[in-house]
């Protein structure tokens, strides 16, 4: 008897290993699915305030940088805003139904202004957290999107921080399509360069050229259609043939983004209970 | 005792916090991160109970994964590391040590412990990418990573401990 204490307690060890392994496994292949594993994310509390000050310190340092990619945006949207006075001009009073769609679309997002605070590019499944929450009104499944393009979606919340699923993320599919023409597919991140996705299934009479803008669908709810995703850098074919797929050189430098924009999608809820129908 | 367990809960603090801060936005040449955390059960001496390595190993895993969004790849791959600790120390410490000897390069002989130090860190540098990418997908991506890391880590902890005996 006493022997047999004795073995037991020399190989305890071998016990307290499997169960934390266990537990680590449990975690490794849960966190995806358990919601309430975000307590384990750098979207808790303490981690939170923590890399957030790690943010702020940082920011100071890079904020030439930033202020180059604000004037850029700047740039953009005024001339954005330009063609779209010049357009309304043309079309005042006669404005189609598609294009009173879009512009309905556009009114019902409603931006909420955000800082990353924690973000990585190396990993094969990267996540960004930005400090905005659910008592900003952010909440799982919405669209991040920086001046230069989509970053990506919204993918856990908590009161003050959420957890962003990146663009390069072999998870994250955004729906998207090629400017001017209505052919549509998925962007995707195939690891390694985090300016290059690759955009599938694109059918081959869609001819798409070298640099050619590709955008958001709209098809998904997450984004409004029509934002800056990239351009086309090489075209290659299939895996069947029968296709495209097309390599995107990405709009964003996911590696440098720092202020970003979660979209808050009124009309979202309608649209998803219309396509469960 | 208590000693003991403050200067590891210290030793913790500041091995996470250069990992977190530091280390995290660190790449070589593009590829692998240092993982400079697994000192925390370099330093465990020899004779030390079993179950407490693996528990440090655990926590500090842990902390690693909640503040760099790895749930369960730090923890495990530490825990790996905490159980192989002993038997590797055992194997690498001269014989005529001391039973209860402190790892260091002061205690072991610089070649004894750099050999420790480096296959210490291989292992647990194969389950952290092992477990991180979990699927022979990019292979050789993979395995560059886990090179330059375990390089770079094993330089660390080398430069740690000659700071270490200074103080």
């Amino acid at each position: 008897m006493r022997e047999l204490l004795d073995r037991i307690s020399q190989n305890v060890h071998w016990v307290v290993f499997l169960l934390l392994e266990v537990l680590s496994g449990f975690l490794l292949f849960k966190f995806n699915h358990y919601q309430g594993s975000v307590w384990f994310t750098q979207a808790n509390t303490v981690a939170g305030k923590v890399l957030e000050w790690e943010a702020k310190g940082l920011q100071y340092m890079n904020l030439g940088k930033e202020n180059a990619y604000l004037v850029r945006q700047n740039t953009l949207l005024q001339h954005n805003l330009n063609v779209l006075r010049h357009e309304l001009a043309g079309l005042k009073g006669d404005t189609s139904v598609t294009q009173r769609y879009h512009i309905d679309l556009l009114k019902d997002v409603e931006m909420i202004p955000a800082q990353v605070i924690s973000n990585s590019v190396r990993q094969r499944d990267n996540l960004i957290t930005i400090n905005v929450g659910s008592d900003d009104g952010v909440q799982p499944e919405m669209g991040v999107v920086s001046g230069t393009g989509v970053v990506g979606i919204v993918s856990k919340v908590t009161p003050h921080y959420s957890l962003v699923l990146s663009v390069l993320n072999s998870r994250s599919s955004i729906s998207c399509r090629l400017r001017g023409t209505e052919y549509f597919g998925y962007m995707k991140w195939n690891g390694g360069n985090p300016l290059q996705v690759s955009m599938d299934d694109v059918p081959r009479h869609a001819k798409p050229r070298i640099g050619d803008i590709v955008e958001t669908s709209g098809f998904s709810s997450l984004f409004p259609p029509g934002i800056f995703l990239g351009r086309v850098a090489q075209i290659h074919n299939s895996g069947d043939g029968l296709a495209y797929s097309l390599e995107i050189q990405m709009g964003t430098d996911i590696a440098h983004v720092q202020n970003v924009c979660v979209l808050k999608y009124n009309m979202k809820e309608e649209l998803d209970s219309l396509r469960r129908q | 005792m208590i000693n003991t367990l403050l200067k590891r809960l210290l030793n913790m603090l500041l091995l996470l916090s250069f990992q977190v801060l530091i280390l995290n936005h660190v790449q070589i040449s593009g590829y692998g991160t240092p993982l400079v955390f697994a000192c925390m059960i370099l330093y465990m001496p020899m004779g030390s109970v079993r179950t407490g390595i693996l528990l440090w190993g655990f926590c500090t895993g842990m902390l690693v994964d909640i503040f760099s969004n790895t749930p369960g790849v730090a923890s495990g791959s530490m825990t790996f590391a905490a159980l192989i600790q002993q038997p590797l120390l055992r194997l690498t410490v001269p014989r005529d040590a001391p039973e209860n000897i402190e790892p260091s390069m002061q205690n072991m002989g610089t070649g004894n412990f750099v050999r420790y130090a480096m296959l210490l860190m291989l292992f647990h540098h194969l389950v952290y990418y092992g477990l991180e990418s979990f699927s022979l997908y990019h292979m050789t991506d993979a395995v560059l990573l886990m090179l330059t890391s375990w390089v770079s880590s094993v330089l660390l902890a080398l430069l740690l401990e000659a700071f270490r005996r200074k103080n």
